[in-house]
């Protein structure tokens, strides 16, 4: 190779490098949003998790007071700079509540409930000093989704015995379910009850979509599950928290379903969007549904977003969000919130990146691939 | 927050081109951030343009000036440019006319020069005689045309094309075979010193044939959408930007040679185009898949860069770009292209929009009902 070609090719990397999609975000980067009008105390239960940070990023640059309320035991690692600006009042939701005692607030967010008990005793302390309760809850309330068009009045699941207390996969829709009521309980038309399903984006701590982003932009060969036409819902974080900012504004009360993006998105529009955002390389293998299960690639776990339309799943991906969207949920688009989880991701720690806490290894993609090829090569 | 159109077009002009990246659609950073300018080469060049004032040369002179380098341009001073107008003052421009009129071209020296307006072998013959002696590179623009008729699939530099006009062959052919005399003129007159570049559909922000543009804007109009023909089908097109800075930097580079120059990198379906571009809008959308029969028999063969894998263009969506790649040629995402695209159109004059009239256009709507009509 001649000194000059090589010089040359170094400039085409160069020039390739620049055209990759931008840094880490940082609120501080973030275009300045209008305050709203009138300056809100928001008391914060939890804040420090997943969602939390960016409810805290867009009601300090609304313009709003925060307090947040917990153990002190987990330190923020999204917008640590943030936490300066907001007070910090430690406290047990098993029972210490007394940094809130005597205090007022113009509204609660309720981030981190699983148990009734804690929103009984959260909410009855506060119903008479905020005005406002907000609580995040999940479509998990339901249970199943049997129905192609579910909508808020679906009924939510029950559970036998509504003073138990450990959660798992069985009992957390019904317990989130049993805390919603309690939310309702202590503020009558006063509570606000928001059930996201999969939450993602930047800070995502279960990196469950976060993998086909991070998938897609190591390029190559894809495997996409099942039916490309099938439905899928996701919300992104920053969507989400913003609305909810804005519904304490508003003071609007009422049980929504919040989920995006704004209209029916298949699997493959999700796929294909997010490989809009790469210029690598890639293609999309797509191995159909019962393959994978002999194969036991998991929905959800193995293929985030992912949740086949059969055994009570039917209806999860055209759940309605009619009523969100009429209260003012807005949606980023797919690029956006596909492109700032990679940042996102890419800012994280070398071994933190090893070990994804969810979707397949690419060593068990490769073999579903190759299973999958060998079996279509003897088919025909 | 819903798309651009909510953007008025002052707020969009009166923006900076830096902010208005970020603005326009709604999206912010990363994907959004607008691009740094490009870096220094490690040489300054002279360049001339022949043509230079219409799509791809404002492109090549904004990339080469951030390059360092020197740029003349040669045409009939006829085109007001609209893309980067700003630039023109900083390069020298020459009058004349390539059917009969090389004067200011005579006794000038250049390191290369960029034929981006012939499509007249005779033109070519001409400019690359003048210029033989004077010049040490020729590149010139051709086009993936010169295969027509794209009969097989995987077209790639070694697939053979015509040299002689097909009596029925009609406007692709005489397109085509004209762009193979010129190349061949200037492998005559520059003999290792050819630069010969065969894009696909060029396309994005700028291009004046509406062609993702249709797309973009169509997309985020929203509603029912007919796609055409078979998702999984072939799509083929390049950024004018990818495009015209490889250029530079292959002149900067003394690549020689005959290179194709499609897009993207590795096959790209009819329905990732279609739901790559929707992932710039969070609107409401669906996407209505037409079979490619139908379209024809609608008067439909083509939705560029979509165009039905049939007959004379069986493969023109199927052609292999390794060669350019391994030299250099890059490409943005998907995204990128369309989001640029889109805040451009929805910065042009009123009347330049109308050229595009109401989506979905009349012509949509009727075969859409058609297409339910049979039962789809």
């Amino acid at each position: 190779m001649t000194t000059r070609r090589r010089e040359f090719l170094q400039t085409a990397a160069a020039a390739a490098g620049a055209l990759s999609l931008g840094a880490v975000p940082s609120p501080a980067a973030e275009p300045r949003v209008p305050n709203s009008q009138e300056p809100l105390r928001i008391l914060i239960l939890g804040g420090t998790g997943f969602i939390g940070p960016h409810e805290i990023s867009y009601a300090l640059a609304r313009g709003h007071q925060v307090t947040i309320f917990n153990r002190g035991r987990s330190q923020p690692s999204l917008f640590p700079e943030l936490y300066s600006r907001v007070e910090w009042l430690k406290g047990d939701r098993n029972g210490d509540f007394a940094a809130l005692e005597g205090r007022e607030w113009d509204a609660v967010i309720d981030n981190a409930a699983m148990i009734p008990r804690w929103v009984r005793e959260s909410a009855g302390l506060l119903k008479d000093a905020a005005s406002q309760y907000l609580y995040i809850s999940t479509l998990s309330v339901y249970g199943s989704f049997p129905d192609p068009g579910m909508d808020e009045t679906w009924p939510v699941a029950t559970i036998d015995d509504p003073t138990a207390e450990e959660v798992n996969g069985r009992t957390y829709g019904p317990l989130k379910a049993l805390c919603e009521q309690e939310a309702e309980k202590a503020f009558p038309d006063r509570a606000t009850v928001v059930r996201p399903g999969l939450i993602v984006g930047p800070g995502d701590p279960t990196d469950r979509w976060t993998y086909w982003p991070v998938r897609i932009n190591r390029g190559g060969e894809v495997l996409a599950p099942g039916d490309p036409g099938t439905l899928v819902r996701f919300i992104d974080v920053r969507d989400l928290t913003e609305w909810a900012i804005r519904l304490l504004e508003q003071q609007t009360p009422g049980v929504f379903n919040a989920v995006g993006p704004r209209s029916h998105l298949s699997i493959a529009e999700m796929l294909y969007g997010i490989r809009a955002t790469t210029s690598d390389a890639v293609s999309f293998t797509w191995v159909d549904t019962d393959f994978l299960f002999e194969h036991d690639v998991r929905p959800w776990a193995d293929m985030p977003a992912w949740l086949p339309p059969r055994d009570g799943y039917e209806g999860y991906g055209s759940i309605s969000r009619d009523r969100a969207i009429a209260a003012g949920l807005s949606f980023r688009p797919l690029a956006v919130t596909a492109t700032d989880t990679v940042d996102w991701w890419m800012s994280l720690p070398e071994e933190r990146r090893q070990s994804p806490k969810a979707g397949l290894t690419p060593e068990r993609e490769a073999e579903v691939l190759a299973a999958w090829d060998a079996r279509a090569e003897s088919d025909q | 927050m819903e798309i651009a159109l909510a953007t008025t077009r002052r707020e969009f002009l009166g923006t900076s081109t830096a902010a208005a990246g970020a603005l326009g659609l709604g999206l912010h950073r990363g994907l959004l951030a607008s691009e740094p300018p490009a870096e220094r080469a490690g040489k300054s060049l002279n360049m001339l343009i022949l043509g230079g004032t219409t799509y791809l040369g404002p492109y090549q002179i904004k990339y080469a000036l951030e390059r360092g380098h020197k740029i003349s341009i040669f045409n009939r001073g006829r085109t007001v440019p609209t893309l980067y107008p700003e630039l023109f003052d900083r390069v020298e421009k020459l009058k004349g006319d390539r059917e009969n009129d090389l004067e200011a071209l005579k006794g000038r020296v250049w390191d290369a020069v960029i034929d981006n307006s012939a499509t007249d072998p005779k033109w070519v013959h001409d400019t690359a005689q003048l210029l033989k002696d004077s010049v040490q590179f020729y590149m010139y623009t051709s086009s993936t045309g010169v295969f027509y008729p794209y009969l097989t699939n995987g077209i790639d530099e070694s697939t053979e094309v015509l040299l002689e006009l097909d009596p029925d062959g009609g406007g692709a052919s005489r397109y085509g075979v004209n762009k193979s005399l010129s190349e061949n003129e200037v492998r005559e007159a520059f003999p290792d010193r050819d630069i010969i570049i065969r894009p696909h559909y060029i396309i994005g922000p700028g291009d004046p044939n509406d062609r993702l543009t249709y797309w973009v804007a169509r997309i985020a109009a929203g509603g029912e959408m007919l796609v055409p023909g078979d998702p999984d089908g072939a799509v083929q097109l390049i950024d004018v930007r990818d495009l015209t800075e490889w250029m530079i930097r292959m002149i900067e580079g003394q690549v020689t040679g005959t290179y194709i120059a499609t897009g993207p990198a590795s096959r790209l379906s009819t329905a990732e185009l279609a739901y790559g571009i929707r992932s710039i809008v969070s609107n409401r959308i669906s996407f209505t898949w037409v079979d490619t029969d139908f379209l024809i028999e609608h008067g439909i063969p083509y939705m560029v860069p979509w165009v039905a894998p049939r007959g004379d263009t069986l493969g023109m969506s199927t052609i292999n770009p390794g060669k350019a790649i391994k030299a250099g040629l890059t490409y943005r995402p998907l995204a990128v292209t369309a989001r640029d695209n889109l805040e451009w159109w929805n910065a042009q004059s009123e009347e330049r929009r109308a050229k595009m009239g109401e989506l979905p256009n009349e012509k949509e709507v009727e075969v859409l009902a058609a297409w339910h009509a049979r039962g789809q």
